[in-house]
């Protein structure tokens, strides 16, 4: 998958950078502009749940980065990667979710982070209701990731499987 | 004994797939005067078909004729299918059209936008007025320019860019117009004043930006091609052509910029920072590909920014 030679990119590995800037947005988004912001639900289940999923996930991807870079990926770590993804994803997603469900009403009652007409600058926003337009973005964009995974795990555990049998 | 006559020998074409360089085509006995369109698949419409010399190259013009090409008797071009393409002039009639019709919608506010006690009412700030004037006109003018001044060097471009511009240019017409014919609008801070100094850099813009437009189609003849270097005419502002290669978008900037002043609307300053963005890099492109044509470019020029940018 990856692309070596694209100019004016400094690659190490081969992720794509929407992909990644994706994922790393929406971490940064879950930290700080929920968990963060609305104290009440840093005591939340939901939050436990999103945390191990990302921790254990991340451990196991940059044990793949950087045996790969040094030329000696033991096959455990690639079968990790491309297998445990089928809980730990949705185990994230269903801790994100929860967690931004659980910080609506909070959001709603202190009007946090929203402004409404009239003011001078002649603009409004309603947090709550931004919160609930992403959860629903998940709706779309997360069985593309997923299936994506999978589309990829076939790919690249089949492949070495047909090595191993000729060696 | 005959040599061969460049002019008139007949050339043998075959052409490959650009990503796979598979032999998609042969024809022999071509005219050496033949363009290129007599190369092209009958089967699909020839502006979504690229032929190349190169497969990672510039597509050639339809118009190219295989004598003038670098080739000897025997051309190898290269073949790309450009997807289903859409005139440049529909996407700009359409992409206009909108934000024209989707103001006045809110500036008449239309049913099921703000209250039904808000139904059909009318802005009690003269701003208000002024500003559906400005809009509207800024929309009618893009409108009569597409079908009466520009001329287009592409003819089309891909399809899928008409969904793509159609809903940053409705979407952000329906964003601000909702705030600016809004009940609760708020005029600017500094009353009178600031309306006057804002309609005056919106109307300074717009004819700058339409003197720029008739100068640059009067650097092309109808009908062809050419490029050349734009330089100031009489009319003075047609003279930020001494700072900037693409003094229409200077002057669009400063027409959002003098809307926004008006309005006190942060949409509105916001859709003029996406738009600079966007025409920066078109104006960087553009100023990259002046000094790579021409050898003798006037260095003091800027892409957008006179001295800066």
């Amino acid at each position: 998958t990856g692309e070596w030679h694209k100019p004016g990119r400094r690659r190490i590995v081969p992720s794509s950078v929407v992909l990644t800037s994706f994922q790393v947005m929406s971490r940064v988004f879950l930290i700080w502009a929920v968990t963060h912001s609305v104290k009440e639900v840093q005591s939340e289940d939901s939050v436990l749940l999103f945390v191990i999923a990302w921790t254990i996930t991340e451990i196991i991807r940059y044990s793949f980065y950087t045996f790969s870079l040094l030329n000696h990926l033991p096959y455990l770590i690639k079968w990790a990667r491309y297998t445990l993804f089928i809980v730990l994803y949705p185990m994230g997603v269903s801790g994100e979710l929860l967690t931004i469900y659980a910080a609506l009403p909070f959001v709603r009652q202190a009007g946090l982070y929203s402004i409404s007409l009239p003011n001078k600058y002649n603009f409004s926003f309603d947090y709550h209701a931004f919160l609930i337009l992403i959860m629903i973005s998940y709706i779309p964009i997360f069985p593309q990731l997923y299936f994506h995974m999978i589309h990829q795990r076939r790919k690249i555990l089949s492949h070495t499987e047909e090595h191993k049998k000729f060696e | 004994s005959k040599h061969p006559d460049p002019l008139h020998t007949l050339r043998e074409v075959e052409i490959l797939d650009a990503k796979t360089r598979e032999k998609l085509c042969f024809l022999d006995k071509v005219g050496p005067e033949h363009g290129l369109h007599w190369a092209k698949d009958p089967q699909w419409y020839p502006a979504r078909q690229s032929l190349r010399l190169d497969p990672k190259g510039k597509s050639l013009k339809d118009e190219d004729v295989l004598q003038k090409l670098p080739v000897g008797t025997t051309a190898t071009l290269y073949f790309r299918d450009l997807g289903a393409q859409i005139s440049w002039v529909t996407v700009f009639l359409t992409e206009y059209a909108g934000p024209l019709f989707i103001y006045l919608l809110f500036y008449f506010r239309v049913p099921f936008i703000y209250g039904h006690k808000y139904d059909f009412t009318s802005s009690r700030h003269t701003v208000v007025h002024l500003a559906c004037i400005c809009h509207s006109f800024h929309y009618v003018k893009r409108l009569l320019e597409t079908l009466f001044v520009h001329r287009f060097s592409h003819g089309t471009m891909p399809l899928r860019n008409i969904f793509k511009n159609c809903t940053y240019y409705w979407g952000f017409a329906a964003w601000m117009a909702y705030y600016i014919n809004h009940p609760l609008y708020t005029p600017p801070t500094y009353g009178a004043q600031q309306v006057k100094l804002a309609l005056a850099i919106f109307v300074i813009c717009q004819l700058g930006n339409f003197s720029i437009h008739m100068a640059l189609r009067d650097l092309r003849p109808a009908g062809s091609k050419t490029r050349k270097i734009p330089y100031p005419t009489k009319n003075p502002f047609t003279w930020l052509f001494l700072l900037v290669s693409c003094p229409n978008y200077t002057y669009e900037v400063g027409s959002w910029i003098g809307f926004a002043i008006m309005t006190q609307c942060l949409p509105v300053a916001l859709f003029s920072l996406v738009g600079f963005t966007q025409m920066t890099i078109w104006a960087k492109g553009k100023h990259r590909s002046y000094l790579k044509e021409f050898r003798d470019y006037p260095p003091l020029r800027m892409p957008i920014i006179p001295f800066l940018l």
